[in-house]
């Protein structure tokens, strides 16, 4: 039923270099995105991202180009409440709504592209850690940083069961689709809400039965995590601040260049 | 109502994140007491993050044709209190940005304070209220529920009008444009959650009420009635 980033980052071609760089590299752009001042920047990073996840990482075009439209409903629906409302220049396209006068004027208009491409480019970012990185190799890094213990180990319990409880409730929802439980938007409500109490109470129990599998296997409030030894190359360091120094130098040199 | 990486700029990124860093600071300084308090507890906490992060994956019945998620917020706040909630929607929250690309990471802090850490204080009060004044269960949950999604679509409004206020009319004209924009599909999803947690309510007293007890959700004298009343 559903396909999770986190499928992608554990066959990537990319999963085997160093966590650290790949975070790097994500959050770094991520942060040129929001502080650039025109959309030359974040559109440069959106499409290299791009690029590096199809072309290098091997991630298939058609499901990444499905999940270029996820953002893509909320980025357009609050740009244009920001073109509307924001900017004092000169109108650039208007129209009255119930007596109304909406006008979109020009550094309103530039203001809502400039939202559009960070988040085109924030979110490009954002896949690239999502679909490169395993979740484990990302808990050995926080882990390195000292997120406290009790968080991090929540955090791991919690990732496990995402998975059980996904197939269950595809289950659930299959069997509940066989018998027309969603023929109506009143028996839709009613599956929906039968769906979630069975599997909140299979959730309960199966950690009901999980506290006994851990207690007979001597838990004592600590998982410990079995470290991959994926060297930090001092290349793939240098490639990553090269990268990121071109976007810096584009956010930089084009930032008095206006587009409209 | 996750707003998306990228689209929060500085310094309001930032400031969400400082606003929420202590509450959740402290959430995780609750569990650790509860933790230590009741070894058993952890495992179940988990089970529960992981059941929220599954409710926010699948598609609510659609009513405006729009792709609505239920946001388990209400649910949480009643089941474990808004402190915890708070820890829980963190953690699903970077789930949701890592396996579902539902919001991001710099926005992280913005979204924790509406969905981690406003609506479920608002449900924990509407419910506490609403069986203080001996509601019936199911419309207590129901009215939380709902109220605590209404509240986390309000605040991620002011969250977007802060950072863009409107030219004329300043913050208050920008937070109004966006929370009409966002209350076409936020107010009847709000609804449909409220009434999914009601009845996930009916069918959870119906099967395993010793589970509501032992999260001090209902006192044994809300059984005794709800039975009898049943009769």
């Amino acid at each position: 039923m559903h396909t999770l980033l986190d499928d992608y980052a554990q066959c990537n071609a990319l999963k085997d270099v160093s966590p650290k760089v790949k975070l790097l590299l994500g959050l770094g752009s991520i942060l040129i995105c929001i502080s650039s001042s025109t959309p030359a920047a974040p559109l440069f990073v959106a499409v290299s991202m791009s690029v590096i996840i199809v072309g290098i990482a091997r991630v298939p075009v058609r499901f990444y180009a499905k999940l270029l439209l996820i953002p893509l409903s909320f980025a357009l629906l609050s740009s244009a409440v920001v073109a509307f409302m924001h900017g004092t220049g000169t109108p650039v396209f208007s129209l009255s709504v119930l007596g109304l006068d909406l006008s979109v004027r020009d550094d309103g208009a530039r203001l809502a592209a400039l939202l559009i491409a960070r988040t085109l480019g924030g979110m490009c970012s954002l896949f690239f850690i999502a679909l490169t990185t395993p979740m484990i190799e990302i808990f050995s890094v926080l882990k390195s940083i000292r997120v406290p213990e009790v968080l991090l180990e929540l955090s791991m319990m919690i990732y496990r069961y995402i998975f059980v409880f996904l197939d269950q409730a595809a289950m659930i929802h299959n069997a509940q689709t066989m018998r027309l439980g969603d023929s109506s938007l009143r028996t839709s409500v009613n599956s929906f809400a039968m769906l979630c109490s069975v599997l909140f109470l299979q959730a309960w129990e199966q950690g009901e039965r999980l506290i006994v599998a851990m207690d007979a296997r001597c838990y004592d409030g600590r998982l410990d995590l079995l470290h991959q030894s994926s060297r930090t190359s001092a290349r793939s360091v240098m490639i990553v601040l090269a990268y990121l120094s071109v976007a810096l130098a584009v956010a930089v040199l084009t930032r008095e260049y206006q587009l409209l | 109502m996750h707003i998306m990486e990228g689209f929060l700029p500085h310094p309001w990124w930032e400031i969400w994140f400082a606003i929420s860093l202590p509450v959740v600071a402290y959430g995780v300084y609750k569990m650790n007491q509860l933790v230590k308090e009741q070894r058993d507890s952890l495992p179940l906490l988990a089970v529960a993050g992981a059941f929220i992060f599954v409710l926010s994956s699948l598609k609510l019945p659609s009513v405006t044709g729009s792709c609505s998620h239920p946001t388990g917020t209400g649910m949480g706040a009643i089941l474990f209190g808004p402190w915890i909630t708070s820890v829980l929607a963190t953690i699903v929250l970077v789930y949701q940005a890592l396996f579902l690309a539902h919001g991001g990471l710099t926005t992280l802090g913005a979204n924790v304070f509406s969905m981690g850490i406003a609506g479920p204080i608002v449900g924990y009060l509407v419910y506490k209220a609403a069986m203080g004044s001996r509601l019936n269960l199911y419309l207590a949950v129901f009215l939380a529920a709902m109220l605590a999604d209404w509240a986390t679509y309000l605040v991620t409004s002011i969250q977007l009008a802060l950072a863009f206020p409107a030219a004329t009319g300043g913050f208050l004209a920008s937070f109004k444009a966006f929370a009409l924009v966002f209350a076409v599909t936020q107010v009847p999803l709000a609804i449909v959650e409220g009434a999914v947690t009601a009845l996930m309510f009916k069918y959870i007293f119906q099967l395993r009420s010793d589970v509501l007890l032992r999260l001090k959700v209902i006192t044994p004298a809300t059984v005794s009635r709800m039975k009898e009343a049943s009769l």
